[in-house]
């Protein structure tokens, strides 16, 4: 569903990504994680097309995202760690405004709106300009947004920051939901809890490279160390745990 | 007073590390700029020391009208300065994003609220001070004032800044006391462009041109009540002009009540400010944080227009457009700019209505034809300014919700191509207007009706690719403010760009137009040659039309295309 084949960034001479290789099944919750400055948040601007690699080529679902890249974004629904909105729309002039730029149109669009606002518990806050949200009332907008074209691989920035405990969970559900329909979620994260309860599959990346990948208890063998995920990515990030 | 400094340190390193560490291309920039700056700057000593020496050169009324346009100059001047530190101040002190930074600190309130008010003089003054110095050096200048003179500018501006800008920082702390921040800004913005307006109406009606020649008036008593300028003893303003005025024309007497009144207010109204500051400061900045809600006067009629406007376009175009629409009349800081665009329209409007056509020397239908023609070009300067203040920015005021249309299928041709509709059909129609009616007013041949009607049309059409390609090339999207966008490096290329296309359509066209309407007056066959050069010039005209539309859309789309966010 989602293959990367050496992809490498260079921001002003410095490699943030520096020669990626991965593919991910369809249906899978992949999870990405690294200490700050890995390329975390790079890697996932390159899938969603907003940057563009130096080398390399991202396949999803077989398209090739810097040859067709409207086809790819199509497929694709991008939650960035930022809520950065128009502030002077209301939440559900924001959900119209991206079902027509998805080009979801049709009779259904009214009803898929409001369920999306009632799910997110944005409801009383539909008609109020973006602007009077809070943070986690924009997170959650972007979430809801995200949902409106029905997306076969969402595309997730540090998913919870922000969010209320209630509405942390119901993300952590809706990518469950999700993953067991057959779309596949790739989400970056530094909430280790959140990595090793719903994530199938796990990369860690530091400096750019991939430095372990497999399931929870795969990473937890190639560090050698028992217990939680925490302990398992600072032996192999060279984090306090091994001082 | 260590707080104070370390306080305002960071916009001082901030600018020095943006110097130290600026790109070639950042130098090229303020170099441009620079070199921009000098010329205005030059341009307005020239222009100062052409008025001034032309008033000397009257005998009797030369001096009143030089004090006159110096009083004028420094009322102008100190209403400005008030405006500019409230507008300054109301960020600030209330709205920056560093200010919870700022209020978490052990600072006092008196050192955070002074260092605030320090950022907002700073802010407030050094472009009036740039700009201001030509016109008074021009009257040192021309009155071969001694280095008196220019040592009293220093003293009389310094206590004329602070007076103005306490008085500006004191509104705004009184008006924020009322209403939240957010609030009191476009009740500011509202109602001093309200101001802006009705003062520029005024002083339009008011026809100042006919003060330079008296011949005009009924008699001299007439002429000198024309003069009488809105001045008066209270005002700091008018303490400044004195003063300065008795430097310049070596007035012996003693100036020393001047300089008291202005220190003395100077320093009377820091105090002030800082005891006003002490009670009601703290509990507007609290009150700047509250939340906005908004409010649903006019919404029915936004939504009409909006649909009525993008109903023939596809889902993902009117999506845009009606983002577009929405945001622009919910941000009062934009659309209430529309009220100086109607003002702009009607002083531009009047002037024609005005033009005493029939007591020119030069055959009236000559002079209307080539007003006409002259006219094309105003009113593509017209459309040009607009477009820099409302399309230039166009891309830019994605803002950093730009992510949603880099992540979304949207193309960026199908985005910037959008953008171009979107404010095309509005400036035909407004330039049109501009053309038609004051053709009409001039009553100009059918040939230049059509002509000037044809040529704006597609004159429009440059423009707008001008202004949404070169604001692809030089977009801003972490701004402030969207009118920060326009005076930016860019809006400086659009300008100067979109002036020069203009230009060039103008002198393509007015050879042949000119043969052409020879001929015709003269009743003279148009030659042969002649008509080979009118059809050269005008492909030459479609030529550069194309190119005014093509080079700028593609450079822009470039830019776009290799944009990272």
């Amino acid at each position: 569903m989602i293959t990367f084949e050496n992809i490498t960034k260079i921001y002003s001479g410095i490699k943030a990504v520096d020669n990626l290789n991965l593919h991910i099944e369809q249906g899978t919750i992949f999870g990405f994680i690294g200490p700050n400055g890995a390329g975390k948040t790079t890697t996932i601007k390159m899938m969603a097309g907003v940057l563009r690699p130096t080398k390399g080529r991202i396949y999803i679902n077989g398209l090739d995202i810097a040859k067709e890249p409207s086809k790819v974004k199509k497929i694709i629904g991008f939650i960035p760690d930022r809520p950065f909105l128009y502030e002077k729309l209301s939440g559900i002039e924001f959900l119209r405004f991206k079902a027509g730029i998805y080009g979801v149109t049709g009779d259904s669009l009214r009803e898929k709106i409001l369920y999306l606002l009632n799910l997110f518990e944005l409801s009383d806050w539909a008609d109020e300009l973006i602007e009077s949200y809070s943070h986690g009332m924009k997170q959650r907008l972007i979430i809801a947004s995200a949902m409106i074209h029905e997306p076969r691989v969402i595309i997730v920035d540090e998913p919870m920051v922000g969010l209320d405990p209630r509405g942390a969970k119901l993300v952590k559900e809706l990518f469950k939901e999700w993953a067991g329909e057959g779309s596949t979620v790739f989400m970056s994260t530094h909430t280790l809890a959140l990595a090793q309860e719903i994530c199938h599959q796990i990369a860690i990346v530091d400096n750019g490279r991939i430095v372990a990948s497999g399931t929870s208890e795969d990473l937890k063998k190639q560090a050698g160390v028992e217990g939680d995920l925490e302990k398992t990515f600072l032996k192999i990030t060279g984090g306090v745990a091994t001082k | 007073m260590r707080i104070f400094k370390l306080l305002i340190s960071p916009r001082f390193i901030g600018f020095k590390n943006s110097l130290k560490k600026s790109q070639s291309n950042t130098k090229i920039k303020i170099l441009t700029l620079t070199g921009t700056g000098i010329l205005f700057w030059l341009v307005l000593f020239f222009f100062t020391f052409r008025v001034l020496t032309y008033f000397s050169s009257q005998e009797m009324i030369g001096d009143i009208l030089a004090r006159h346009l110096l009083a004028m100059v420094f009322l102008t001047f100190f209403s400005m300065l008030i405006f500019s530190h409230i507008i300054t101040a109301l960020s600030n002190l209330y709205l920056s994003q560093d200010l919870e930074l700022c209020y978490s600190t052990p600072a006092s309130l008196a050192e955070l609220f002074l260092s605030r008010s320090f950022y907002t003089v700073i802010d407030s003054s050094w472009m009036l001070l740039v700009f201001g110095l030509p016109v008074m050096i021009a009257y040192g200048v021309v009155y071969s004032a001694g280095l008196n003179y220019y040592l009293s500018l220093i003293y009389v501006s310094f206590p004329l800044i602070i007076i103005s800008a306490s008085l500006g920082i004191m509104m705004i702390m009184i008006l924020v006391r009322f209403f939240p921040a957010q609030r009191a800004r476009d009740i500011m913005m509202f109602l001093s462009i309200i101001l802006i307006i009705l003062l520029y109406l005024l002083f339009r009606f008011l026809r100042p041109e006919r003060l330079v020649n008296p011949d005009a008036f009924m008699s001299i008593a007439q002429y000198l009540g024309a003069l009488k300028a809105p001045d008066s003893p209270y005002l700091p303003s008018h303490w400044a002009t004195d003063l300065l005025w008795a430097r310049l024309t070596m007035y012996s007497g003693s100036q020393i009540l001047n300089y008291l009144l202005l220190w003395s207010t100077a320093f009377a109204m820091v105090v002030i400010d800082i005891w006003l500051a002490g009670l009601i400061y703290s509990e507007g900045f609290s009150r700047a944080q509250e939340a906005k809600r908004r409010s649903r006067a006019g919404k029915r009629i936004l939504e009409k227009i909006v649909s009525v406007i993008t109903r023939p376009l596809g889902p993902d175009t009117t999506s845009l457009i009606a983002k577009d629409i929405r945001t622009f009349f919910r941000d009062n800081s934009q659309w209430s700019q529309l009220l100086l665009l109607g003002a702009l329209v009607v002083v531009y409007l009047y002037n024609f209505s005005v033009l005493p056509l029939e007591r020119s020397p030069i055959k009236s239908i000559y002079l209307q034809n080539a007003l006409s023609f002259l006219n094309i070009g105003l009113a593509g300067f017209v459309i040009s300014a607009l477009s820099a203040r409302f399309i230039f920015p166009a891309v830019s005021s994605e803002g950093q919700a730009f992510w949603i249309i880099l992540s979304s299928p949207l193309s960026p041709r199908r985005f910037l191509w959008s953008k171009f509709f979107a404010y095309l059909l509005p400036m035909i129609i407004l330039a049109e207007v501009l053309i038609i009616y004051t053709n009409y007013l001039l009553k100009v041949t059918a040939f230049m009706m059509a002509l000037s009607s044809v040529t704006i049309f597609f004159l429009v059409f440059g423009i707008v690719a001008l202004g949404v390609g070169l604001g692809a090339v030089y977009p801003n999207f972490r701004h402030e403010n969207i009118a920060q966008v326009a005076t930016s490096f860019g809006g400086l290329v659009y300008m100067i760009s979109s002036s020069v296309f203009i230009a060039l359509v103008i002198i393509l066209e007015s050879g042949p137009v000119y043969t052409i309407l020879s001929s015709h007056f003269r009743g003279e066959p148009i030659t042969y040659l002649q008509w080979i050069w009118i059809v050269g010039s005008f492909s030459l005209v479609i030529l550069l039309i194309i190119l005014a539309i093509q080079r700028p859309m593609a450079a822009g789309l470039k830019a776009l295309n290799s944009y990272e966010g």
